[in-house]
């Protein structure tokens, strides 16, 4: 009774449990990270708001207003895009947020699905596989001028982009989880009286899941990066479409709000999925991202 | 009652060479007869369990279980305690127990009792809530044990059941198992490879040869019921036993290394 199974790609691998420090000793440690990460912050931030002020540096180095802005402006700026009115971000981000969220939604069930049903069947994981190498090997950008010609300039290709972009990284992920189950657990469940069925629904669709939650923070890094192509390449809206104004006006200010907004975005996404995760996963050390 | 007549059991290793672990058994356990397979490693002790679980058909000879052959299917109200943790860890103790009931489609008012009872034979009822993270080896062992009685199993077979825990916790449930056992009267199969538990708990102890297996020796342990597990092991009665079986099987040691 091997549990030999078509090996695809190699997947996502679980974060390892952390070890126990003693609780006031792991504390203070981690005052002083944070502590530290906050002066180098602002040691970076510093740096480049004075650089860029004092002329000699302006002229013969990068520190160039033009070029890279200067923090202060940036923060300026993203005060003034927040105020209602014409310059208001709020409707780009309400769109790159709604696309992101729907491309990760329909990229990660899709991708649990497949995985799923894949893991069943040994006959058409073998037959599918070369398909699926390939496909994952091209290199998607390649993909995202024939998805914007295909769906057009609005949600739709971004959502594709998104989908496209998600949807093997949950696939491998969960077909792997699903092919992890040890025989002995299935054939203990058999024991008690489980059908084929019930051992899919108690068993392995909850072992594949707790694999696709270890891919999601991933997953919404690779959702975003498609939504913003997607904006780059023909949009209307969205961050990544500021980007590209941006870029076409030269405005080194408007580009780096941009990247905070986007950069913002995902930390909060993979803060939010971190937090649903440690509430579904609670039983697992293995899988939590803690 | 449990019959092997003239199994064999050949694997193919890596190397396509063809390994016959297990030679030629015959065997009969009677009904609530508690029988543990002792032998040197690699003369196919799980594999035995695993024919007369159903999980894999014998390479010859034929396995019955109450007068039906056994070939791929599991047979009717067999219960199977593996070495490795089995327990679900999304589930908590008491889900974990009923989740066989749940099997059935029983009745949520008959799965509560069943699973109350079963809590206190195996000292569990504080943990019900608790999930098997939060658990002890030994506890999960219980845990799992819990899960195979709750669908009355009338045969039970333990697959090295106590071999990763210390001698301490391995003692408390050697006692609880004899307790369990008295109490519900299974026909119980072991395997192990620690012949101070084989003669403590069975009635009988079957030895196994060098692969390809067959039985060198059955010895009856004729050490009445009750036991007591923390007593026994000053008698001389048990160690008449370990000695006349360690004679037989610290051979197929020797040969075996």
């Amino acid at each position: 009774m091997s549990s030999e199974h078509v090996q695809i790609v190699s997947p996502e691998m679980p974060a390892v449990r952390a070890s126990r420090a003693q609780p006031r000793r792991r504390s203070q440690g981690r005052l002083r990270i944070t502590l530290t990460q906050l002066l180098i912050l602002a040691a970076v931030i510093g740096v480049w708001e004075t650089l860029t002020r004092i002329t000699w540096f302006q002229q013969n180095t990068i520190f160039d207003p033009f070029f890279i802005s200067r923090p202060s402006l940036i923060g300026e700026r993203i005060w003034t895009w927040m105020q209602p009115g014409k310059n208001s971000i709020w409707s780009h981000l309400a769109s790159t947020l709604n696309a992101t969220g729907i491309g990760l939604l329909v990229g990660t069930l899709s991708g649990f699905a497949v995985g799923v049903l894949l893991a069943q069947s040994r006959f058409w994981a073998k037959v599918l596989n070369p398909f699926i190498v390939s496909l994952n090997s091209m290199p998607r950008i390649a993909f995202v001028p024939l998805i914007t010609m295909l769906f057009g300039l609005g949600l739709a290709s971004k959502v594709v982009t998104a989908w496209f972009m998600v949807f093997f990284l949950v696939f491998f992920n969960t077909y792997k989880g699903a092919n992890s189950v040890e025989q002995e657990l299935v054939n203990f469940c058999r024991t008690l009286g489980g059908r084929p069925s019930q051992i899919l629904w108690r068993v392995r669709i909850p072992t594949a899941a707790a694999w696709t939650f270890a891919a999601l923070p991933n997953a919404i890094s690779f959702a975003l990066i498609g939504v913003v192509l997607a904006e780059f390449v023909g949009s209307t809206t969205g961050v990544g479409y500021l980007m590209t104004t941006s870029l076409a006006t030269l405005n080194a200010t408007d580009m780096f709000a941009s990247i905070v907004v986007i950069s913002l975005i995902g930390v909060s996404l993979v803060y939010l999925i971190s937090a649903i995760e440690r509430r579904v996963l609670h039983w697992s050390s293995e899988f939590r991202n803690d | 009652m449990i019959e092997l007549r003239h199994i064999s059991k050949s694997f193919e290793s890596k190397n396509d060479e063809i390994v016959k672990a297990v030679g030629d058994v015959s065997l009969t356990i009677e009904k609530g007869e508690f029988v543990c397979i002792v032998g040197p490693s690699g003369c196919g002790k799980s594999t035995i369990l695993n024919m007369i679980a159903g999980f894999m058909p014998p390479t010859s000879g034929e396995v019955y279980v109450d007068g039906a052959r056994v070939d791929h299917n599991v047979p009717p109200s067999l219960g199977y305690i593996f070495q490795k943790d089995t327990v679900l860890p999304w589930y908590t103790v008491r889900q974990n127990v009923g989740l066989g009931l749940k099997f059935a489609h029983a009745p949520k008012r008959d799965i509560d009792k069943k699973i109350d009872r079963l809590l206190r034979l195996a000292h569990l009822s504080d943990f019900a809530g608790a999930y098997p993270h939060q658990l002890s080896g030994g506890m999960r062992r219980r845990v799992a044990l819990c899960m195979s009685l709750a669908v009355d199993p009338k045969i039970l077979l333990l697959d090295e059941p106590f071999g990763a825990l210390d001698t301490h916790t391995k003692t408390h449930l050697h006692s609880e198992l004899l307790e369990i056992w008295r109490e519900l009267g299974q026909t119980i199969v072991m395997i192990t490879h620690d012949l101070d538990e084989a003669v403590t708990l069975a009635s009988r102890v079957i030895v196994l040869s060098t692969p390809p297996s067959h039985t060198l020796l059955e010895e009856v342990i004729d050490i009445p019921y009750p036991r007591d597990v923390f007593e026994l092991r000053q008698s001389s009665q048990f160690t008449t036993h370990i000695q006349r079986v360690w004679k037989i099987l610290g051979n197929q040691f020797r040969v075996a290394a």
